[in-house]
């Protein structure tokens, strides 16, 4: 099979639980799976360790290591297959580049001091406190929130309550017009307005 | 005769430059980009976001 040779510019995304028990073993076990299928590697570096801007599987943060190869399309493949469903990667991409930079070249395969390697925790979930917090109660146990809908619920029928009481009182009134005089059209409507004036 | 930008997906913070609040990518109206460098904007943009340094919406 004609097999074109390309430069290829990879990063591969490290899970830091891995990188914890040593870089360069991550690091080499990439490199030998890039050399086991026909690939060249020219420069293999740490590009970095940060956190990912969306969560990856459960992960927050990664080690990102940055690759100039060259090799054929067919052993891209064959590698990605691999890093997919072994070691420490968890994610990859290769592009197809003119040449590798002269800059880039001069890193070759970096050695890294592990020791000042640092990788951070994971920070944990965010807490919302008004739906975690939990209060005890006779029927059992309650969470704040429902207890804030049950609250909502309760002012929402206070208003609608008073509502009702007011409307009632200005139907009175007309009621009252419509079947006596005047004089006494203009007293309810007084007491009705006396009564709001009271609550 | 003016050079071609390129845009490389590792640097984030000129990619950012590029992108909305909500971190989607401006129209080349408002980027003043030529349809070629727009182009090559849009796969850096993806490269980026899929190695999770750029979000997909903010």
């Amino acid at each position: 099979m004609n097999e074109h040779k390309h430069t290829y510019q990879a990063m591969f995304l490290l899970d830091n639980q891995e990188v914890r028990q040593g870089f360069t073993a991550a690091r080499d076990w990439v490199k030998s799976t890039l050399e086991k299928h026909g690939l060249d590697v020219k420069v293999l570096r740490l590009w970095g360790e940060r956190p990912l801007t969306y969560k990856i599987r459960g992960r927050r943060r990664a080690t990102y290591l940055l690759g100039w190869l060259e090799g054929s399309g067919e052993s891209v493949n064959k590698v990605k297959r691999e890093m997919y469903l072994l070691g420490p990667v968890f994610r990859c991409l290769f592009l197809q580049e003119d040449e590798i930079p002269a800059e880039e070249l001069a890193f070759g395969v970096e050695d890294v001091d592990e020791s000042a390697l640092v990788i951070p925790e994971d920070e944990p979930e965010p807490e919302f406190e008004d739906f975690i917090e939990v209060e005890e109660s006779e029927d059992g146990v309650r969470t704040t929130a429902t207890k804030a809908a049950d609250d909502a619920s309760k002012a929402a029928a206070e208003t609608k309550a008073a509502a009702d009481t007011k409307d009632a009182g200005e139907a009175k009134a007309e009621t009252a017009g419509e079947d006596k005089s005047g004089e006494t059209v203009a007293a309810t409507a007084g007491d009705a307005e006396e009564k709001k004036d009271d609550e | 005769m003016s050079k071609d930008r390129k845009f490389d997906f590792k640097d984030v913070e000129t990619l950012q430059k590029y992108l909305s609040g909500h971190g989607l990518l401006l129209s080349a109206k408002r980027t003043g980009l030529s349809a070629r460098e727009q182009r090559r904007l849009k796969r850096a943009v993806k490269y980026a976001r899929f190695l999770a340094l750029i979000p997909y919406t903010a």
